[in-house]
């Protein structure tokens, strides 16, 4: 080892290169003795691929990166590595927290004396994450001393689980509408089963029975919130099927249930435990010294940190088939692994391979036999012994992320991260995957009547961006008959959306191509031309002929004066037919603009930069006119509404719109769709809930920059554009717009008309309820100040 | 500043070796172009902060340049994937120095550095147009680079490549106009011309 990293300069076959690095002393590269890495490095490399190998062979693992680093504890630079890297993968891969925590008990077994830096560690850290109510870093450190809690003096941590839960009941008792208090019961709930799993003592059993019963009121009652967060909108006079699936009231029972089983935990693993051979080391485990674990001091007064919380509902895709091929909710398993995939997927949003890896290899994290073989095909689960397990791993993984898909209000990531997870997964494991997604998208498509209207959006966004990562292949024969069904029934609307999106990533031509013969009609001629028609090119269309010049005239650039000489001449010959002139000039100018710019979106934006003080006065003019510009837009960009929405947000930008303009567009003036029509297309919901999140994101902007000018006029703007959505949607939803009336459509599609309505009313309420405890936060902490 | 701890696995929201290559090439140049602080590297840091390290021109990046793009995607479609990630600011389609059409790469930007860094993570090296598309942040576009810089107006990549790909004009344009001028040649020396053609040999 005496020659590493002291070669001499130069010499040697590979001198070549030397050339370009003449500045150096010698060369630091390492050449042969690639295996002599320090110590501490290579600690580390064992470490992070910890039970990573499909062989099983946690306990020699775990011995072997346990003596290597008892061996180096007197080295500095491993006992650094150690302390910051032990707590840095609890946090970043929650997956390995049992194998982490054996490593650590096997060096207990060999220098116990290293485990109280470790501890003190552990513990100051989670006090400040108690401080920052970062509440899943409290949840995993919590988990990580849990199955270290063998290696305790006295109660060990359920000291800890007491001073948590006291906590929370003193946040219960004061607000019924707290949620912080749930998530530490939650947190509490969690915790337990590791615990039982390290130290299964009838101590540790009674302990956990006396905690499970103070945290039953807690955990049973649901929550106020709950309803506004139920992934599915049950039609009147049925049941939500997530109804009673709050998840910490669902593991309050599953966790009775397993303390009336004596603790089995069977999917929870346990490499702390030696196989029978090694009694010795075994005993040597048992043996140990034990260490008081550091107090973790709670504030009086916890935190909610920088994350709103919100009661969480257990969702799955596939817990109403008929054969188990996800853990059912009476399992403490459905929990527990679902716990910890979700940590993994939301922590490691900064590596979707790696995410995608971890649940494609979920099942080496488990106990052995906790689910069938990977890619065991759906229909042979029928085949397995009803003593054996037929949870399919891929639909635990699959199951889990479309949970954060459909987490209601937001998850934490954007959106398409979950996308992205999934298109990896499907990269990596394509055979079992795909199926499992395939089940998925079935089982929401048929439920698409009555899941929650944003998460049908939401469904619809991922489903057609996953298929274009994955050259837009589906099964599309097996919706075959729905193609007849009215626009606007749920499936159609689905359909007919969800073409559209698929061919705003592509183009018409090529998704044709993909649909068998019954969908082509779907898809006209309009939608393969690049370009629209311009309307006034038609000789009978009134005002052709300046709507020809008008656009000449945009095309050249031409000076103000010349436009303004058309737009009168316009206004006059409007005025002798008797019609609003300025709503005529409007038409004629934007859809000018916009054939004129319709070769890409740059020049249209070009295009009306160059006119925005004309847009801006006559928008600013009237309603109508206001009305008018978006209709114009809307109708030049009829085939391809996706570039429409793209230039409404443009014009909103501009303020040559306004939020409430797009909103009476779309809801109250018919303008989207006779009828109510409107309501079932994908692309008007597009339009109205991307102007309401660019209103709030605008007042969060207000809000978090603290200032208070402007502040009040942004909420009452906010607040007006809420109560006007309602009034619109209230009419549709109750049957009293008098377009719904009409007696020509009053052949059933009243009623389709009307639950539209109620599922848009459902999802602008909750966003609205939302923002309003997001301001009631807001000011009572700017007044605590 | 905290220190900043290496995280157990890779993250993707870092920028690319390319750029971290090219820049230290370039940043003499580049510095000086930068009128804001026109600093020239070593000799004025000197005078200044010594121990300060000089401003990571990415640090607030909100650009990020989009690579393997096909000539034939649009700027809607850039928007419909894009917007996934937040509201684009601005995006500027890259085009073929002389010939002004779109020769496969762009630059997107959007209103914040954290709709930035999501899009690296997310949506870099996905799939748009069916092909997987490249992200790498940028310390921000302009004029002038939304030209191709390869020798016949395109990318420098579609110079040599040997490839056949449909989405970026076929065969690399050097060893097109190679294979054109050859069959040239053989057209001459056989005596063909346009009036032969299909006259047996």
């Amino acid at each position: 080892m005496a020659d590493y990293d002291r070669r001499p300069a130069g010499g040697g076959y590979n001198n070549r290169k030397r050339r370009y690095r003449d500045d150096d002393d010698y060369d630091r590269r390492p050449q042969r003795r690639r295996y002599d890495a320090p110590l501490h490095v290579r600690i580390r490399k064992q470490l992070l691929s910890l039970a990573e190998s499909p062989l099983r062979r946690w306990h020699e693992d775990v011995q072997s990166i346990a003596q290597l680093i008892a061996d180096g504890h007197d080295d500095q630079d491993v006992q650094t590595t150690i302390l910051d890297l032990v707590p840095q993968m609890v946090l970043e891969q929650p997956l390995k927290i049992p194998f982490v925590a054996a490593v650590v008990l096997v060096i207990n077994s060999l220098k116990p004396e290293f485990l109280d830096t470790l501890l003190v560690r552990i513990t100051s850290t989670t006090e400040e994450r108690v401080k920052d109510g970062e509440w899943r870093d409290v949840k995993l450190y919590l988990k990580f001393l849990a199955c270290l809690q063998s290696c305790f003096e006295g109660d060990g941590l359920f000291s800890v689980l007491e001073e948590l839960f006291s906590r929370a009941v003193d946040l219960q008792t004061a607000s019924s509408d707290d949620t912080i208090g749930t998530e530490l019961v939650k947190i509490i709930l969690l915790t337990i089963p590791y615990i039982l799993a390290a130290a299964p003592s009838t101590q540790s059993q009674q302990k956990a029975a006396e905690l499970m019963d103070k945290t039953d009121i807690i955990a049973s009652e649901p929550h106020a919130l709950q309803v506004l967060i139920d992934p599915y909108h049950a039609e009147g006079g049925t049941e939500s099927p997530a109804a009673n699936m709050s998840i910490v009231g669902l593991l309050q029972k599953q966790l009775q249930t397993e303390a009336a089983s004596g603790w089995s935990l069977s999917c929870l693993p346990r490499p702390w435990r030696m196989p029978l051979e090694e009694i010795e080391q075994q005993e040597k485990l048992d043996n140990a010294q034990k260490h008081a674990l550091p107090t973790i001091s709670l504030p009086d007064k916890v935190a909610a940190g920088p994350r709103p919380l919100f009661p969480e509902v257990y969702y799955s895709v596939y817990i109403q088939e008929d054969i188990e091929s996800v853990p059912p909710v009476t399992n403490i398993a459905s929990s527990l692994i679902r716990d910890a995939l979700l940590d993994t997927i939301n922590v490691l949003h900064f590596n979707r391979n790696v995410t995608a890896r971890f649940l494609i290899d979920a099942d080496c994290y488990f106990a052995p036999g906790t689910f069938i073989k990977r890619a065991t095909p759906f229909d042979r689960l029928r085949e397995v012994d009803s003593d054996r397990s037929s949870w399919k791993p891929e639909d635990v993984a699959v199951d889990a992320v479309f949970s954060q898909l459909f987490q209601l209000p937001t998850p934490e990531h954007k959106l398409v991260y979950y996308h992205s997870v999934l298109t990896e997964a499907c990269k990596i494991a394509p055979a079992a995957i795909a199926p499992s997604l395939g089940r998925a998208i079935r089982y929401c498509y048929q439920n698409s009547h009555r899941l929650d209207l944003e998460l049908g959006y939401r469904f619809l966004d991922w489903f057609t961006h996953h298929l274009s990562n994955f050259g837009f292949m589906w099964k599309w024969t097996e919706w075959v008959e729905d193609v007849n069904l009215s626009d606007m029934h749920p499936c159609k609307s689905f359909i007919l959306g969800a073409l559209d999106k698929e061919i705003r990533l592509s183009f018409a031509h090529r998704i044709k191509g993909t649909l068998p013969e019954p969908y082509q009609a779907l898809i006209g001629p309009e939608k393969e031309q690049d370009t629209p028609e311009f309307k006034f090119n038609n000789e009978h269309t009134p005002f052709s002929a300046e709507g020809k010049e008008l656009a000449a005239l945009l095309k050249r650039k031409a000076p103000e004066e010349e436009i303004q000489s058309v737009i009168d001449r316009i206004h006059s010959v409007a005025l002798d037919q008797a019609i609003d002139p300025l709503v005529t000039s409007t038409d004629i100018f934007m859809t000018a603009v916009c054939w004129v710019g319709s070769k890409s979106l740059s020049h249209v934006l070009a295009c009306i930069e160059r006119n925005k003080d004309r847009l801006l006065d006559a928008g600013a003019a009237s309603e109508a006119a206001r009305a008018q510009i978006i209709t114009a837009v809307m109708n030049y960009w009829s085939a391809h509404p996706g570039v429409a929405i793209i230039i409404i947000e443009k014009l909103l930008n501009y303020s040559i719109v306004t939020p409430g303009a797009v909103i009476d567009w779309a809801l109250v003036n018919d303008r989207a769709g006779p009828y109510g029509q409107a309501l079932s297309k994908a692309w008007v919901f597009e339009l109205v809930f991307n102007t309401v999140v660019k209103v709030t994101s605008r007042l969060h902007q207000v809000v978090k920059s603290g200032t208070s000018e402007g502040l009040q006029e942004e909420i009452t703007a906010m607040r007006d554009l809420f109560k006007a959505m309602d009034d619109a949607l209230v009419s549709w939803a109750q049957g009293t717009k008098d377009q719904l009336m009409d007696p020509i459509v009053s052949d059933g599609g009243e009623d389709l008309v009307k639950r539209w309505g109620e599922r848009w009313l459902r999802v602008f309420r909750r966003r609205s309820a939302i923002e309003e405890a997001f301001l009631n936060e807001n000011q009572t902490s700017t007044e605590n100040v | 500043m905290p220190p900043i701890t290496r995280s157990t696995v890779d993250r993707l929201d870092q920028p690319s070796a390319y750029y971290h290559s090219r820049n230290n090439k370039r940043r003499r140049n580049d510095r000086d172009r930068d009128g804001k602080d026109g600093r020239d590297g070593d000799t004025d840091m000197a005078d200044a902060k010594p121990e300060e390290p000089p401003e990571d021109p990415l640090r607030n990046a909100t650009t990020l340049y989009v690579g393997n793009l096909s000539f034939y995607t649009t700027e809607e479609q850039v928007y419909e994937l894009f917007s996934k990630c937040g509201e684009i600011k601005r995006l500027v389609m890259g085009l073929d120095r002389f010939q002004k059409t779109p020769c496969g790469f762009c630059f997107v930007e959007y209103y914040t550095h954290q709709d930035a860094l999501d899009c690296m993570k997310y949506i870099g090296g996905t799939k748009l147009d069916e092909r997987v598309i490249r992200t790498d942040l940028d310390p921000g576009f302009e004029e002038g680079r939304q030209y191709g810089r390869g020798k016949s107006g395109g990318q420098v990549r579609d110079e040599y490549r040997d490839d056949f790909d449909e989405g970026r004009g076929g065969l690399g344009r050097a060893i097109q106009s190679e294979r054109m001028r050859e069959s040239e040649r053989n057209r001459e020396r056989d005596g063909h011309n346009e009036d032969d053609y299909g006259r047996l040999r």
